[in-house]
């Protein structure tokens, strides 16, 4: 919201006040200045010139080459603009300067094989106004090279400021200036009213029936008649203007200027388009369509309060008149109206319509209920005043049920208990009385104080509190650095996924974080996707349901940008539907935190001292079981493997806890792939980490290491390939004597020389006691009654013996 | 006898030594005649038994033997020893180590538990909760009425009627408090969902952490000490800080924490739009209100609340001036850190 310096000090003396200070001040009260632009800033450099001859420009028709005089200095300057005249007094941008529309520097130019020195300024240009069909001329009088600040009075500065939600009493220019009076101790004066009524009463020209007492609680009303539209003048142009608003016609321009000036929206309906010359406050009770003011037609939903005449609606409370009674040229006659709308109720009404409104903002933040007939008093006076209208006599103040300010009791020792400070009981009356809070009842103890109808955020005592803390200042609340430290079992739900993100760094894998709302392509992998009903763009329509598809775009994308080799991870949430039924609990969808594993292009660069090499489904396997022995879950999960795998993989692997699938992983399939342009092989897993978290771990023992001598021993076979070589280590595990402590397959090896559909495998044998030396004899025994059980369970060879 | 014998292991010494021999061989050369059963030594056990006549040049001779061999063996391992040097030369030591790759976290995990740990010394648990969360959880039960403008603070992804992706990691909170009694003290990280268009500075998702204390006369004071031994850990022990009065439905008093811009030193800055500050975080006392929705009682209880947005802190931290940088996971960006 602008908020115009010159036209808060109508209301409070800042004299003395630098724009910074106030900027502060507000800002450290929670009125936060979030930008200032100052007038002297904006123009700094612009000067009044006189043009002294005008030519055409040699290349150029529409362009005139002119010579502008500073008062001293003669500038050779090119314009286009068809106004243009010699001995005009105009706005002229020398070289450095910087044109406020735009923001663009002014620099010595060639147009059209012509250099110009500078510009002569729209009032656009200058964002003095909209206009921009021509330069701004100035009276003749303006002495030339004299600032424009100085001669066009440009010496205002705008408090571009943030209102919180909770500060509807902030919206409007008596509200911020209330708040520097407290803040400066300085006293608040409102405009005084005084109005020159006529002889006829409001009731002969109008009626007021308020049906929807509930959302509008108060309805005033005044009558200007015999008025003259036409533009406004220009104090009241450049006040607009300057917090940004277009200038219309008068009287809604004086509409405009009380809202900003008390924050009491106001709406002025042409009395004569009134059928009946009645104004009905009802809701709609079927669905209908209206034209508001803006020529757009509305769907009115079921419920929208509206303002009707005798006949038909004329505006949607609260949000917009309507195109069939606004203001025009041929008006004669207004009715003004000022309303207490109940808030939610307007709320609902500009969500349901997508409309929002400078009036709807503030009605669906509350306005004071008890501020209606004042705002309205105050724009029937400056009508009456700038329009040569007629106020009719008395008004209309439809207001069954008074809201009275609510009453609180502060108790002194509650703000010391929040805060952890004491403030003076004195200075907390101070304070309070400085924001219109005034006090009814009071005691050692507490005090009992009446909240303005303007605050509608100050409801309990907490409220109040934060008043005092606010105004006192936040600084001044002391800093404790000593912790009360209350000793209780400390937590850490995520001490897990920290510990698997460590293993993973270990392993050589970086950390990703994908947004997790992804396009309909990435969830179509698995069933019932959680969609999003109000997204932003089709690309982030669904809540993913796996971790693959974002981990292939990020691959793709790298590989784009030439990283081939990657080896990446992530932890993060999935989403589905339990069910195709529409989410209505928690038990309707599962949310779950998964790990994904993936890895592309090289395992081994080439280097000095090895060849390349490229992942392979083994490097995945065994990826996968470090990690596993690394959260101590090496030995409780069962592997499956299946080649033609399924949508997402081929070479399959599972890993299970009973039959329950905790990770699957493998070969992403060629043709997954190829829908994110990948061309190049690329292996993942993906785990349920809840659920490996959750495994009751058998804690760990200390064994005590081996004293005595390992003895070790090799044997090779030749097997038929379809023999698993998995079958095989079991085989032999389980056939070995307690002394065989452990066995490795180290060799794999195809070709001609074991045979067609052979292959030949080697095992490495830890033979150990730990109680003993063991010798030779007992080994070999084992041994050889291994060897003959291998060649027998599986059809094997011995080889090399 | 002796002087014959003398005279015999210095010629075998000499055989010995002039044959091609190694670093080993050499020890075992220097056993066979200086060791506990040297030849060399036994032979001075010989010494013993000789005449008094013959002892003092028998003597003298024996020890210039021992000492020829011994200095022989010196000279040998020297030269050895430099030999072996000069062939161990051959391998070039400047070559390339052979390479281990080790992986690393997301620089927003990494920021994450830089702040956890700080945390985590001041006694807070770290709690987590779900990213999908009904309207109660994420609006209500923490003040925000429905149809109240303070709903407009946060834009909003829904997926149901009452269901939507949380907004904020705040109604974790509630769940901590609906769970357990005071005193509790825990931070809450998370990822959380605004609907706004995507650009340099704002994304459509993003990490928060969320602190809360709750216990007896926990103080407003007490939040601005714990915030300020954070921000002087987290940034720089000598920052200069304010507290400005703010508006967060469930918090009452409500604040916003600016530290001094540290990339201008509080000149003003683009980063700090000129400013001189930069806000670090919102915080406040918790209302009451939201007590009153977990069935604690605020006369008894107060408690505080903040709550900072990760990215943020890390764009300042590292000077990142785009936040979609984090969410590309280009790898040239995740390898830096
Ligand atoms: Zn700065």
């Amino acid at each position: 919201m602008k908020i115009l310096l010159s036209w808060l000090k109508n209301y409070v003396d800042l004299k003395g006040i630098s724009p910074e200070e106030i900027s502060v001040k507000l800002t450290m009260a929670g009125l936060e200045v979030e930008d200032t632009y100052s007038e002297r800033e904006v123009y700094k450099g612009f000067i009044v010139g006189l043009v002294k001859a005008k030519q055409k420009h040699p290349n150029a028709d529409k362009l005139s080459l002119c010579t502008v005089s500073d008062g001293e200095k003669d500038y050779q300057v090119i314009c286009g603009a068809p106004n243009v005249q010699e001995n005009q007094k105009i706005v002229f941008a020398p070289i450095g300067t910087v044109i406020p529309k735009g923001q663009f520097k002014i620099e010595k130019a060639k147009i059209r094989g012509v250099e110009s020195f500078g510009m002569i300024c729209s009032e656009a240009e200058l964002n003095i106004s909209d206009y921009h069909e021509g330069i701004m001329v100035l009276p003749d009088a303006m002495k030339a090279g004299v600032p424009i600040t100085e001669a066009l009075k440009l010496n205002d500065v705008v408090f571009e400021i943030g209102i919180t939600p909770n500060r509807p009493d902030a919206l409007s220019h008596i509200g911020v200036a209330r708040e520097l009076a407290a803040l400066y101790n300085k006293s608040l004066s409102h405009p005084k009213i005084k109005l020159k009524e006529s002889k006829n009463s409001v009731n002969k020209f109008a009626s007021i029936e308020v049906e929807d007492e509930i959302n509008c609680p108060r309805y005033s009303s005044l009558v200007v008649r015999k008025v003259e539209i036409k533009e406004s003048p220009q104090w009241l142009k450049d006040s607009l203007t300057k917090i940004g608003l277009r200038p219309i016609s008068n009287v809604v321009d004086i509409t405009n200027y009380v809202m900003h000036e008390t924050g009491q929206p106001l709406h002025a309906f042409d009395l004569d388009l009134l059928a009946g010359n009645k104004i009905i406050v009802k809701s709609t009770k079927e669905e209908s369509v209206f034209t508001t003011l803006d020529w757009k037609q509305r769907n009115l939903p079921i419920g929208t309060m509206m303002i009707c005449d005798a006949e038909k609606p004329v505006a949607i409370a609260g949000v917009m008149g309507g195109a069939n009674s606004e203001i025009n040229y041929s008006t004669k006659n207004l009715l003004i109206e000022s309303a207490y709308f109940n808030p939610s109720s307007i709320r609902r009404a500009s969500r349901a319509l997508g409309l929002s409104t400078d009036a709807s903002y503030r009605f669906e933040r509350g306005t004071d209920p008890n501020n209606t007939l004042y705002a309205a008093q105050r724009a029937a006076q400056l009508i009456s005043e700038i329009c040569n209208g007629e106020v009719a006599s008395g008004n209309f103040d439809v207001y069954p049920k008074k809201i009275f300010p609510i009453e609180i009791v502060l108790r002194y020792k509650t703000v010391e208990r929040i805060l952890g400070y004491e403030i003076d009981d004195q200075r907390i009356g101070e304070i309070l009385k400085s924001l219109g809070i005034y006090p009814k009842e009071q005691n050692k103890e507490e005090i009992k104080v009446a909240v303005p109808t303007f605050r509608p955020d100050i409801e309990r005592e907490i409220d109040l509190i934060e008043e005092i803390a606010r105004i006192h200042g936040y600084d001044n609340i002391p800093t404790i650095s000593k912790i009360a430290v209350t000793l209780h079992g400390r937590v850490d739900e995520s001490e897990f996924a920290d510990q698997v993100r460590d293993i993973a760094n270990s392993l050589g894998f970086f950390e990703m974080i994908n947004n997790p709302l992804v396009s309909e392509k990435l969830v179509s992998y698995r069933e019932n996707p959680i969609q999003i009903l109000n997204p932003q763009n089709i690309d982030m329509e669904f809540l993913r349901n796996s971790l693959l598809p974002t981990a292939l775009s990020v691959i793709s994308r790298n590989i784009n940008s030439g990283e081939k080799d990657l080896c990446l991870f992530e932890i993060g949430n999935i989403f589905y539907k339990n069910s195709t039924e529409e989410i209505k609990s928690f038990g309707d969808f599962t949310e779950s935190q998964k790990l994904i594993f993936i890895m592309t292009g090289r395992a081994n660069n080439k280097e000095w001292y090895s060849n390349e090499r490229f992942f392979d489904f083994f490097d995945l396997k065994g990826l996968i079981n470090s990690f596993l022995s690394k959260i101590s879950l090496d030995n409780f999960l069962n592997d499956s493997y299946y080649h033609s795998g399924n949508n997402l993989y081929e070479f399959l692997l599972t890993k299970s806890l009973v039959n329950k699938v905790l990770g699957e992983g493998g070969k992403v399939k060629k043709e997954v792939l190829s829908e994110f342009g990948i061309d190049q092989d690329v292996y993942s897993f993906e785990f349920d980490l809840q659920s490996l978290m959750k495994i009751e771990r058998i804690d760990k023992k200390f064994i005590e290491p081996g004293k005595f001598p390992k003895i070790f021993r090799d044997f090779a076979f030749i097997f038929d390939n379809s023999i698993l070589s998995e079958e095989i280590l079991v085989h032999i595990r389980s056939e070995g004597s307690v002394l065989l402590k452990s066995v490795k397959l180290f060799d794999l090896f195809e070709g001609e020389s074991v045979g067609k559909d052979k292959k030949s495998l080697a095992f490495s044998l830890e033979y150990g006691s730990e109680d003993r030396t063991l010798t030779e004899v007992e080994v070999e025994k084992d041994f050889t009654a291994l060897i003959k059980s291998v060649t027998q369970k599986f059809n094997a060879t011995l080889r090399g013996k | 006898m002796l002087a014959k014998k003398i005279v015999s292991v210095l010629e075998n010494f000499r055989k010995d030594s002039s044959a091609s021999i190694d670093l080993k061989i050499l020890e075992e050369i220097r056993i066979k005649y200086l060791g506990r059963n040297g030849l060399v030594t036994n032979l001075f056990e010989e010494l013993k038994s000789v005449s008094k006549e013959e002892k003092p040049a028998l003597g003298k001779s024996l020890n210039s033997l021992r000492d020829q061999i011994t200095s022989k063996i010196t000279e040998l391992k020297q030269n050895l020893t430099s030999l072996l040097e000069k062939e161990k030369s051959h391998i070039d030591l400047s070559l390339p180590g052979r390479h281990k790759q080790l992986g690393s976290n997301h620089l927003l995990t990494q920021t994450l538990n830089e702040i956890k740990s700080i945390f985590r010394s001041l006694g807070f648990s770290s709690i987590e909760g779900p990213e999908l969360e009904s309207d109660y959880y994420n609006f209500e039960a923490l003040n925000f009425p429905k149809d109240h403008p303070a709903r407009d603070m946060q834009d909003t992804f829904f997926i149901s009627k009452d269901f939507l992706l949380r907004t904020h990691t705040t109604p974790v909170q509630v769940r901590i408090m609906e769970k357990h009694q005071p005193p509790v003290r825990a931070i809450m990280p998370g990822r959380v969902y605004r609907n706004e268009a995507v650009s340099s500075r704002s994304y459509c998702m993003f990490h928060q952490v969320d602190g809360i204390y709750v216990d007896t006369d926990v103080t407003f004071a007490e939040l601005k000490g714990t915030l300020v031994a954070f921000a002087k850990q987290f940034y720089m022990e000598d920052l200069k800080y304010r507290f400005r009065p703010s508006f967060f439905p469930f918090t009452e008093p409500s604040a916003e924490m600016d530290i001094t811009c540290y990339l201008c030193h509080g000149k003003g800055c683009k980063v700090c739009k000129y400013s001189g500050w930069l806000e670090i975080l919102g915080c406040g006392m918790v209302d009451p209100n939201v007590f009153k929705m977990v069935g604690y009682d605020p006369e008894k209880y107060s408690g505080y609340a903040f709550g900072m947005g990760i990215e943020r802190t890390a764009m300042l931290k590292y000077g990142i001036t785009d936040i979609r940088i984090f969410f590309d996971n280009d790898f040239r960006f995740l390898k830096q850190f």
